[in-house]
């Protein structure tokens, strides 16, 4: 409590933030009256289909990704293990990117995040096939690391035979992730995924927090390892699946976000959970802000935004691991 | 009343037997010793009895539904890895997992009596992490004492404790047995095992070749056959077993 609730304040307050900030200047009256009653025909519209779907995004994107990346930490018990670990993220993109390149897209708008999770859905059933039903978390690992460079290695195939630089553009612009002209359909898209993915996710505390003592342990505990092993995989593998779909490839809030509130909490994982998903949406929602106030007529992509932030945190973790070790 | 029972229990890996047709009963007011030297199989009857590594023959606890199992025996593993920063008390707490989603009242106390049985008390709030190998080692005996089962499963409890906290910890288990639980223990230590254990099971090659009370099972023949050594006997308020030389 101490912590989420400082935090929840700052996701509220950065919210509304991202739903009163953009190019079009409205003020703050007019754009709050125009979302909620639906009067005044231009503002309404820059309210309800712009700020509000990119403003819910990345509440969204942000929760997702925060959360994913506390479950897999506490799961894989490792500070260093990210959801994209499993090769969801980089299945997913090439979903999308095979949506692209194909002219899907420009037939069908939804056809790029829906096949987006096609991808990231097959991903998660060949994750199982390669790590088998009972195995521990190296065969997980391993198999993810093997599908992220397989759906790597494929994207760079669809990207290296684009027949025009115009399209290519296109896929690699997308892949740096950005939340910048989406509308409700992603929202209605992403929601239910996600909303499958916390469900899975929410009841794994329990059992996250007895794997701090080792699977062993854990299992002598009464823990069932293969389900816990099912419902994180499947919970990360539905929102980051969702996540890249509507976002494409928002990297290291998953990875850091844990890191920097796990003291806060007291290294619980289970009291991380929440705490972490806050912190993401909280990230995700400044950082798509500061796209729009730091270049806003450049569209700076907000994956490398928080690649460029995110790093040199990193950095300083590492550093301060190394003088404590010192 | 017997809290566990093995009947021709037999563990292979590959096509290498581990454990042989092991057959062991604990009963209530025991503390058994489990000696034998590396890879004779002590580990694996341990993981063995709880289900922890898929066996041949009937382990009572094993064919229990896992929560239901961890409300009858705690297991300590060998491994004393512990993840994430947490306190102390917290870990200690973990214990308390198979007794229900919510701490209450009675899983404090239960926490509590464990970090003062470990000595751990002024200890609580201290993150895990930056505690000894020996203190680190005391916080994951209070977790499985916090427990609070009938039955006890230890892999090497004593191992890297200074003196006083290794007498200190075989005289918990003791007292544990004293008031009607069991314990079962591996322990290196013959002379820890000799003088606190009510029972000792000798294992060697994946078999049962000794069982009984100590001075009697650690006699020069089963000494010299299954440790290749020779050891000092004496009374002291109790067995008194040094090991001295090895045999050639």
């Amino acid at each position: 409590m101490r912590v989420i609730l400082p935090l929840a304040v700052l996701v509220v307050a950065l919210f509304a933030a991202s739903l009163l900030i953009g190019p079009a200047a409205i003020g703050l009256r007019a754009s709050l009256h125009a979302l909620v009653t639906g009067e005044g025909e231009a503002v309404v519209l820059v309210m309800r289909e712009i700020r509000l779907p990119r403003a819910l995004l990345g509440l969204m994107v942000g929760a997702a990704l925060g959360l994913s990346g506390a479950a897999m930490q506490g799961y894989l018990r490792n500070p260093l293990a990210e959801p994209g670990l499993i090769g969801v993220s980089p299945a997913a993109s090439l979903g999308a990117v095979v949506a692209m390149q194909t002219g899907l897209v420009a037939m069908f708008a939804p056809a790029l995040p829906l096949a987006a999770l096609l991808g990231a859905g097959l991903s998660v059933a060949l994750l199982f096939v390669l790590a088998g039903p009972g195995g521990g978390a190296l065969a997980l690992i391993l198999a993810g690391v093997a599908l992220s460079a397989l759906a790597g290695a494929l994207t760079s195939l669809v990207l290296s035979l684009s027949p025009n630089p115009f399209a290519m553009m296109e896929i690699v612009f997308w892949l740096m992730g950005s939340l910048a002209d989406r509308s409700m359909l992603h929202v209605w898209l992403a929601a239910p995924v996600m909303a499958l993915g916390v469900g899975l996710l929410w009841r794994t505390g329990r059992g996250l927090d007895a794997l701090t003592l080792g699977e062993d342990a854990a299992a002598s505990l009464g823990i069932p390892l293969a389900r816990l092993r099912a419902q994180v995989v499947l919970g990360v593998a539905a929102l980051v699946g969702a996540a890249t779909a509507v976002a494409g490839a928002v990297g290291f809030v998953g990875l850091v976000v844990p890191h920097l509130l796990r003291p806060l909490v007291g290294g619980r994982p289970s009291a991380l959970l929440p705490v972490s998903a806050l912190g993401g949406a909280a990230v995700v929602l400044a950082a798509d802000i500061a796209t729009r106030v730091i270049a806003p007529d450049r569209d700076l992509k907000l994956g490398v935004l928080t690649a460029i932030v995110g790093a040199p945190f990193f950095f300083r973790l590492i550093w301060q691991m190394r003088r404590g070790a010192e | 009343m017997s809290l566990l029972d093995l009947r021709d229990l037999s563990v292979t890996r590959g096509a290498v037997p581990v454990l042989s047709r092991i057959s062991l009963a604990v009963a209530a007011g025991e503390f058994v010793g489990l000696v034998g030297p590396n890879g004779a199989g002590k580990t694996t009857l341990l993981r063995a009895a709880l289900g922890l590594v898929a066996h041949e023959g009937y382990a009572s606890l094993s064919a229990l539904p896992g929560m239901a199992r961890a409300r009858q025996a705690a297991f300590l593993p060998q491994t004393r890895e512990v993840a994430w920063p947490v306190s102390v008390a917290a870990l200690v707490g973990l214990g308390r997992v198979p007794h229900g989603r919510k701490m209450q009242a009675q899983d404090h106390q239960a926490v509590d009596h464990a970090l003062h049985r470990m000595d751990l008390a002024e200890f609580r709030a201290r993150n895990v992490l930056e505690l000894s190998g020996g203190e680190l080692a005391r916080a994951l005996i209070a977790r499985v004492l916090a427990q609070e089962t009938p039955l006890l499963l230890a892999d090497e409890p004593v191992a890297g404790l200074d003196p006083a906290h290794q007498i200190r910890t075989m005289q918990v288990f003791r007292d544990l047995a004293d008031q009607g639980r069991g314990v079962v223990a591996s322990v290196h230590d013959l002379g820890l095992a000799a003088r606190h254990c009510t029972r000792l099971v000798v294992l060697s090659g994946g078999r049962v070749v000794a069982d009984g009370a100590p001075m009697q099972v650690l006699d020069d023949a089963t000494l010299a056959t299954v440790f290749g050594i020779r050891a000092f006997r004496a009374q002291s308020d109790g067995p008194v077993l040094m090991p001295l030389s090895v045999l050639p």
